[in-house]
């Protein structure tokens, strides 16, 4: 399906990320924003507010971010594609419902502008902190798709990626930008709307008395259909059966549950996107997300230049993991390089799917790291150094 | 909660408003099969945040009637109903209201389930509709679960009002006490033969005080603008004929 050109504002742009992000929603076609002001993802909201009238979409402030989230389930029901914006304190609350739409198995899309935390943290300065929240921050087991862009053209794109994702699953999609891209402004291209991808909503296509909220089709997804439409359903968060009936019993909870998690993980080889460049001859590997990816490519140059043999492994998907390719490559080179906005997060994956066939090391940086690529190359020459393997975590401000 | 539903089943009824366009989102775990019966799209959601789930499903399609039945309204869904009248979202909300009156040596006191609170309780409950009618609500209403006539019709006459409408229902919620039919039969006679009905009563002084007879009826019947109207109004006045207004008066 082609992009609603109602949503598309095709051309050549100078636009913030945040910004970039809004039109990425209406290109894709989303037509209803939930949000709870936040820094720093205000302007998207703002963007998203000024031109949602003309483009047909609808909005709503609620009273805090649980309600929001509430709302963007409630909404995606009634079958408008349907998203929120926030930060880290947003996320935080939004984690109950980020439970139900996943059993619920409702698509959203959740924008994380990454702040440094914990608590309020620095509202207006970047961070990676979130990336095992979002993973991991609700109860219970499932698997969730989380994307992280490194420019505002990135923002556009990814939004678009994010939506189409999530109907394709019918599952939550978070992107996790942070701060510095989301501020960040860039060129991006806006292509015509008949040049942009829209995965349509699966709908179920049968008899109404026959409809089964979660029979799930060969793809492993269930079929939807919009509230209101005479089938009569109910839906429930708790553990349930094809009727959506709950059903309060081990096998019901094996079969209710395991789906969510293998609907995803067997179709890994679809949904996980990497950029690799100079992966081929590589001994070290940078592998990053999101604004540090912009510091390890710079790094990957100036560090060829040195004539040390040095690749990147941009990971555009973050959640799922991209296992099979990093124990791949783990085989191939001496050492993986791993700088994120935190103090070791995605950095635990690597190190994992590494299965010890190479070193990690960890650079956590704040935001002049974006910018200024000493502290990784230092951690380059550290790489081609060592001879055992072990993970280094390079020390930053230890005696503060 | 069975005479709840069919009571609300027959509202319905009464109102004339299709089923299918009624959605019910709350956190009151209803028998399936019953709700199944009732016809309508329901969703079982967590504790507290029937309102907040219903904004949704009303911005997202206005033609639907939001009808969230709350159990835990005033804990966790407390700021979501304040806003929710304030706003004026078009939702009739029915509160389940399970404070439980327990007569403790031979003197009734509100109490909570006895099961999770051994020593009875001692905190105030919440008016509901003086809440309701002093944040905004248009509609407000109190029941008991066996006035099963009256709750049908005020079922009926909120489906069609304009804006946030709340009708409470006194009802004993405690599904999983083992002598529950007894108990429940109990409360419920306990509840209606110490109710009086003041229709138009000021809801500030319909307060469930203990030893005093319980005030039910309609309390608050009256019009103001809902979000949706004030949604279109704001915009049609700043951007003219580029706005098209969502939805329209109640969808």
């Amino acid at each position: 399906m082609k992009a609603d050109p109602k949503g598309v504002l095709t051309g050549s742009h100078t636009l913030t990320g945040n910004h970039a992000c809004a039109e990425g929603a209406f290109a894709a076609g989303c037509r209803f924003l939930g949000l709870y002001p936040i820094v720093p993802s205000l302007e998207i909201s703002e963007r998203f507010l000024e031109r949602a009238p003309e483009v047909g979409a609808t909005f709503i402030q609620m009273e805090d971010e649980v309600s929001v989230l509430a709302a963007v389930l409630g909404a995606s029901w009634t079958g408008k594609k349907s998203m929120t914006v926030t930060s880290g304190p947003g996320l935080s609350l939004m984690m109950e419902h980020l439970g139900l739409g996943i059993m619920l198995e409702t698509p959203c899309v959740i924008v994380d502008i990454q702040r440094a935390g914990p608590a309020l943290g620095m509202p207006g300065r970047p961070a990676q902190g979130d990336m095992m929240q979002a993973r991991w921050g609700s109860h219970g087991d499932y698997e969730i798709i989380a994307l992280s862009p490194s420019s505002p053209q990135e923002m556009f794109d990814y939004t678009i990626k994010a939506f189409n994702l999530s109907e394709r699953y019918r599952i939550p999609v978070a992107l996790m930008s942070d701060a510095y891209v989301a501020h960040l402004q860039e060129k991006v291209v806006i292509p015509p709307a008949e040049e942009i991808e829209i995965e349509p909503r699966r709908y179920y296509k049968g008899a109404k008395d026959k409809y089964l909220p979660f029979k799930r089709d060969k793809d492993f997804v269930p079929r939807m259909v919009n509230i209101g439409d005479g089938y009569k359903f109910h839906v429930t968060g708790l553990t349930h059966d094809d009727r959506g009936y709950p059903v309060m019993n081990e096998e019901c909870q094996e079969y209710n549950v395991h789906p969510l998690v293998w609907k995803v993980r067997n179709y890994v080889d679809e949904i996980i996107e990497v950029q690799e460049a100079e992966t081929e001859d590589a001994e070290v590997i940078i592998i990053s997300y999101g604004a540090t990816s912009r510091a390890a490519l710079k790094a990957m140059e100036q560090a060829r230049k040195s004539g040390i043999k040095v690749g990147s492994l941009k990971l555009v998907t973050v959640w799922p993991f991209p296992e099979k390719r990093v124990a791949e490559l783990a085989k191939k080179v001496k050492a993986f390089v791993v700088p994120e906005m935190n103090f070791g997060q995605v950095v635990l994956e690597v190190e994992r799917c590494s299965y010890g066939n190479a070193n990690v090391i960890f650079v956590p940086h704040g935001e002049n790291g974006v910018e200024n690529t000493d502290d990784l190359l230092s951690a380059i020459k550290q790489a081609v150094q060592a001879d055992k393997v072990e993970s280094v975590i390079i020390e930053f401000n230890k005696g503060v | 909660m069975n005479s709840i539903i069919s009571a609300f089943s027959k509202g319905i009824e009464k109102s004339g408003i299709d089923r299918k366009k009624i959605s019910m989102p709350s956190d009151v775990p209803f028998n399936p099969d019953v709700v199944k019966a009732l016809g309508v799209d329901y969703f079982q959601i967590p504790r507290g945040r029937a309102i907040a789930f219903g904004t949704g499903l009303k911005l997202g399609n206005p033609s639907l009637k939001v009808v969230p039945v709350a159990g835990d309204l005033m804990t966790l869904g407390g700021n979501h109903f304040v806003h929710g009248a304030r706003r004026n979202m078009e939702l009739l909300i029915i509160c389940v209201n399970s404070f439980v009156y327990k007569k403790i040596a031979g003197k009734p006191i509100p109490s909570t389930q006895s099961a999770f609170s051994p020593y009875s309780t001692f905190e105030e409950p919440f008016n509901f509709p003086h809440l309701g009618n002093s944040c905004g609500a248009i509609y407000t209403a109190r029941w008991t679960a066996l006035h099963t006539e009256e709750l049908a019709d005020s079922v009926a006459e909120a489906l069609h009002k304009h804006g946030l409408s709340v009708i409470e229902v006194l009802a004993p919620g405690p599904n999983y006490y083992t002598d529950i039919d007894s108990i429940e039969l109990e409360l419920l006679k306990f509840y209606h033969e110490n109710s009086t009905i003041k229709n138009n009563e000021d809801p500030k002084n319909v307060a469930i005080v203990p030893d005093e007879k319980i005030i039910v009826g309609k309390f608050t019947d009256k019009e103001r603008p809902t979000f949706i109207d004030s949604y279109n109004v704001q915009h049609s006045k700043i951007l003219g004929d580029k706005f098209t207004p969502h939805g329209g008066k109640n969808g």
